[in-house]
């Protein structure tokens, strides 16, 4: 394990999850890792390509010689937006705000994204958060440096 | 091989067909069908006996009829020799049903293809409706997770689109006004009424920086053709549109990559266009005019430059200043496009070859392109991931 430079904060949201992921034994590792406060991914062991999300093969050389990486949760936010008309499964969370994060890994997700809206704008730097609901996590990105409450 | 021709063409206007309104019985999905296959049948001249094929958009899921290409086909009391099948490619889904035609033309399997689309979806809650769709355009474990609508992608592609080239919301907006103009001027268009700048923009946010204006309405339709032989069209002694080429490339992306890469540069676009221009051996000045898949005022900006039109950056531009209207020297979306013609998206590919046979055979009225001789369509799947190009030239 690395050291508490890829640690992310753990968010407590009340409730669960709306529309919440299903878990296989390959996808378990993940979902396991992030209530710890890890952001875990998949790297080839034969051609070295990191994927998000993770992938019991890769999707560079087709190898299937693969192992997990902590992922460093620093990156850019490359683009937002906050959704008004949402689904009914979401109704309940509107409206909320996602966006695209480019992590310094290498790797561009997309995610939750947790702070005040009308200060995002592209470009700034985020890091990664762990959203903990009554039954699982979820991740997220906030505004790099901003204080968290536990 | 053989070339491909549009023979016959029909459509319903885009608009609320399905939702139960008060004293008003809604016509079921087979009843459009069969009423623009018809009507596609007679422009053709042709009987039942000369179809031999059929090829059907695949429905999105509100139509409650399943197995709806041979129900059509039984229902239309067709038999067929070739095939009868249902195509299904996301926002692309009619676009590659006509492409099935005209392979299954090219090849010699078929003579004469009916190709049918109905998309019925106003019967369902838009918020029932989203709970299906967030499981089309995202990873369900990995980014449907977080309520990523399909037009959320798009908002998030204008906002950095307006971050990267320093555009504002209104000028990208100029888009939704250029549009609803020549909507006006299509008795197929859902939305008529002349809108302003400042309407656009006071509109309530649909998914940020998008209001109501600039994504598509909910939209029900039907659109048929028919596709034919080169010969058989000639035979016919009518009008037909000729298929002049094809093109198609998908990214190997499903809405974003997973790298940091240009989310608004459409490279499928830029392929498939450069391959069916290639094939025909035109340039994008021997095209009149391009009908352009672009569900938001953003995605026709993004694919107009990406295509080559208009200069990085400066795709709104060209709406602003009407080099982009009927009357410009570059018209896009004449129909009205996704905003204003409207976005039935399981028929709209059909709807956008229906505006370019308007127009290449001279028939599309007051939005005219003077002289249109070959038009462009585009349809595309999730966040322009792939993209499929016809050239269609008129034999009026």
């Amino acid at each position: 394990m690395n050291g508490d430079e890829h640690h992310l904060p753990i968010l407590r949201r009340k409730g669960v999850r709306p529309f919440p992921p299903r878990v296989s034994s390959f996808t378990r590792p993940f979902w396991e890792q992030l209530g710890e406060g890890r952001l875990t991914s998949t790297i080839c062991n034969r051609c070295s390509r990191l994927t998000f999300p993770p992938k019991p093969v890769c999707r560079g050389c087709w190898s299937d010689d693969i192992a997990w990486r902590d992922i460093a949760p620093d990156g850019v936010l490359y683009s937002f937006t906050r959704v008004h008309v949402v689904p009914r499964a979401f109704l309940n969370d509107a409206l909320y705000e996602i966006g695209i994060v480019d992590l310094s890994a290498g790797i561009r997700l997309m995610c939750r994204m947790v702070g005040d809206f009308d200060l995002f704008v592209p470009d700034m730097p985020v890091s990664m958060v762990v959203l903990m609901y009554d039954d699982g996590p979820l991740f997220g990105a906030q505004p790099k440096g901003r204080l968290t409450t536990p | 091989m053989r070339n491909a021709a549009i023979l016959g063409y029909g459509a319903v206007p885009v608009g609320i067909y399905q939702r139960v309104k008060d004293g008003c019985d809604p016509p079921l999905e087979h009843e459009l069908a069969v009423k623009v296959a018809l009507d596609a049948a007679r422009m053709a001249g042709i009987d039942k006996t000369d179809v031999n094929g059929v090829v059907v958009a695949h429905p999105g899921d509100h139509t409650k009829q399943g197995y709806f290409h041979t129900f059509l086909t039984a229902y239309l009391g067709l038999t067929s020799n070739s095939t009868v099948v249902q195509v299904l490619g996301n926002g692309m889904t009619a676009g590659l049903a006509f492409d099935e035609a005209i392979r299954l033309v090219r090849t010699g399997e078929s003579d004469c293809v009916l190709v049918i689309a109905a998309h019925f979806e106003s019967g369902t809650a838009t918020a029932d409706h989203l709970d299906y769709s967030i499981r089309l355009t995202g990873d369900v474990d990995f980014q449907s997770i977080f309520g990523a609508v399909p037009i959320s992608w798009y908002a998030m592609a204008a906002r950095r689109y307006m971050h990267e080239h320093n555009v504002s919301r209104a000028q990208i907006a100029e888009i939704a006004v250029k549009n609803r103009r020549q909507a006006c001027l299509n008795p197929l268009a859902q939305f008529r009424t002349p809108i302003t700048l400042e309407e656009v923009l006071s509109q309530r946010m649909i998914v940020e920086p998008l209001g109501l204006l600039e994504v598509p309405g909910r939209a029900d339709g039907a659109a048929a053709l028919v596709v034919t032989s080169e010969d058989f069209a000639r035979s016919s002694g009518k009008p037909h549109v000729l298929v002049r080429s094809r093109g198609y490339f998908h990214e190997g992306e499903h809405q974003i990559a997973d790298r940091h890469v240009d989310m608004t540069a459409y490279k499928s676009i830029q392929v498939a266009s450069a391959a069916a221009l290639d094939q025909a051996a035109l340039t994008l000045d021997d095209i009149s005019v391009f009908q352009i898949y672009a569900p938001c005022t953003i995605v026709e900006v993004a694919a107009t430059e990406s295509l080559g039109l208009f200069p990085r950056g400066k795709g709104w531009a060209a709406a602003a200043d009407g080099r982009s209207a009927f009357d410009g020297t570059r018209p896009v979306n004449t129909s009205g496009g996704h905003l204003s013609r409207g976005h039935p998206p399981e028929a709209t590919p059909l709807y956008d070859v229906v505006e370019a046979c308007l127009q290449v055979l001279g028939r599309a009225g007051k939005r005219q392109v003077a002289g249109a001789e070959i038009g462009m369509t585009v349809s595309e799947l999730g966040n322009y991931n792939a993209a499929i190009v016809h050239l269609l030239e008129g034999r009026p």
